[in-house]
């Protein structure tokens, strides 16, 4: 053999050593054995495998907490409350908590490894959440940076959920994204069409999964979703609702308002639909929203431009969504039945739609939103 | 420069895969306090102050949130699009969490625009750190003189 190849074959062949020996190394080490997951004081009882991370270990039951970074412990959505000793918080997981989760015992169950048995408590409506398999059957552009992508549910091949939930599309590594990440979107879709996923992305800039929507997704590829989460529904009152949305923040509005006309959901309710955008090329589902208002005397539909260009010939509201608002609340709307607000955007939006609604005597309680944080 | 461990920590954190997907620090090989110390030098030069560059961000940002997500603008100069996504990013630095957002600033008087982030401003106004070259949400010092000044 040639001398010049000694040096890198005993160097690999002492690094294949040292990986054997760490391999075996951690098998013996972090083998735990098998463990009980207890949920819910003893309403779900899991033997597993220990030695793996909570949030993982309960995917693999089919139990499918919200995470957002696909377990890096970088988006603090996995929280479950943990009843038995894991030990102390780590320091990966107290930016994340307030003291009250702290006190607690509120984990990131990305962050805590199952090394004994567990009892741990989970809100009821995760065990309905699932894992889908779909493909791509449409994208259209409703907008210049805003997407609808539709997607067919192959396995389960459909989906029960309330209108104005949403769904985790998992974004596979793409570019120089060498991780799986998952984001959430509201579902456009109706309940009824159970067998499809509808949903609007708008792109945002440096957005990974946005990005990857916009660049790099085509009709026909698979794409896993998980869901449904979240408690952003109409409620069961007579209480006439005032939504309030911008750009993608259309999605659960469209999901909520063909539901209650489809399915003549919550009869009683009158609804008004704000929806704000800057100028005419920002605006989209017009026309189809116009047709609804026809077709449901209850509804009330509002657009607004805050900047509306010549040519956009704009003959409706203009400004700030949040003065049409207060504008309507004094002068248009009948408060007779009582006043609900919904809302849905960034924490900004939130607030600002807020303060508009509670200054006109919305109670803060019955103010409903799917907030982006 | 050498690093302290604590710099040594939020290095490590900053590394693609630790808080974010693809890191803080782009392709810049340079140490921490080096990238610091250097952008702190161009701030001196460019005549910036890092507070009053933050104060004028957060002041773009909250003006910006008003467009409910579309581009609104703002001082008849600026027109800004908030952008938000599900969750929280901490501070390397483990010195807070931070609304995951992101902010496009497109100077109409330059023809120049920047991108930042709640995190964004809190890295340039607590640890004056502008991210690494090459990273998407680098706040590069000539970049912000030409578009807040």
């Amino acid at each position: 053999m040639n001398s010049f190849l000694t040096g890198p074959l005993v160097t690999a062949g002492l690094a294949a050593f040292l990986a054997l020996i760490i391999s075996v190394l951690d098998r013996i080490v972090n083998n735990y054995g098998e463990v009980t997951m207890d949920i819910n004081a003893g309403k779900r009882n899991y033997k597993v495998r220990g030695g793996s991370p909570l949030l993982g270990t309960l995917a693999a039951e089919g139990i499918f907490v919200p995470s957002a970074c696909g377990g890096r412990g970088s988006c603090g959505a996995c929280k479950v409350k943990v009843l038995s000793d894991v030990g102390p918080h780590l320091p990966t997981e107290t930016p994340y908590l307030t003291p009250d989760e702290l006190k607690q015992n509120v984990r990131l169950s990305c962050q805590i490894k199952l090394k004994k048995d567990i009892e741990i408590e989970l809100p009821e409506e995760l065990f309905s959440v699932k894992k889908f398999k779909s493909k791509v059957a449409s994208i259209k552009n409703v907008t210049h940076d805003i997407k609808e992508v539709l997607f067919k549910l192959e396995n389960p091949d459909s989906i029960e959920f309330l209108a104005g939930q949403y769904v985790q599309i998992v974004v596979p590594p793409y570019g120089n994204f060498k991780e799986s990440v998952q984001r959430a979107y509201s579902m456009s879709s109706r309940p009824g069409d159970n067998g499809q996923v509808e949903l609007l992305v708008r792109l945002v800039p440096g957005g990974i999964a946005t990005t990857w929507v916009h660049q790099f997704l085509k009709e026909g590829d698979s794409v896993e979703l998980v869901g449904p989460f979240g408690d952003f529904h109409v409620r069961e009152t007579p209480a006439t609702m005032v939504c309030v949305a911008g750009g993608s923040g259309m999605a659960p509005f469209k999901s909520m308002l063909y539901h209650m006309h489809e399915e003549g959901a919550h009869p009683d309710k009158d609804i008004w639909y704000f929806f704000g955008a800057r100028s005419g090329r920002d605006m989209f589902y017009l026309d189809e929203l116009r047709a609804l208002e026809k077709k449901m005397p209850r509804f009330h539909f509002v657009a607004a431009l805050s900047e509306p260009s010549p040519e956009d010939n704009w003959t409706g509201d203009t400004g700030l969504i949040t003065d049409v608002l207060e504008r309507y609340i004094k002068e248009k709307i009948d408060a007779s039945k009582g006043l609900e607000g919904y809302l849905c955007g960034s924490p900004g939006m939130i607030n600002a739609c807020t303060t508009v609604m509670t200054r006109n005597n919305i109670a803060l309680e019955k103010i409903y939103y799917d907030k982006f944080a | 420069m050498k690093n302290t461990q604590a710099e040594r920590d939020a290095l490590e954190r900053m590394r693609p895969g630790h808080i974010t997907a693809q890191g803080f620090l782009g392709d810049d090989h340079r140490s921490l306090p080096d990238i610091v110390e250097a952008d702190s030098e161009l701030f001196a030069q460019l005549g910036m102050d890092f507070d009053q560059v933050c104060d004028q961000l957060e002041h773009l940002r909250d003006a910006g949130q008003k467009g409910l997500g579309d581009p609104i603008t703002i001082d008849g100069r600026w027109l800004v699009t908030t952008g938000d996504a599900r969750g929280m990013l901490p501070c390397p630095w483990n010195d807070g969490l931070f609304h995951k957002n992101s902010i496009l600033v497109q100077d109409q008087q330059s023809g120049r625009q920047l991108i930042f982030s709640d995190l964004s401003v809190h890295l340039l106004r607590a640890h004056h750190f502008c991210q690494g070259k090459g990273h998407a949400f680098r706040m590069e010092p000539e970049l912000l003189k030409a578009v807040l000044y």
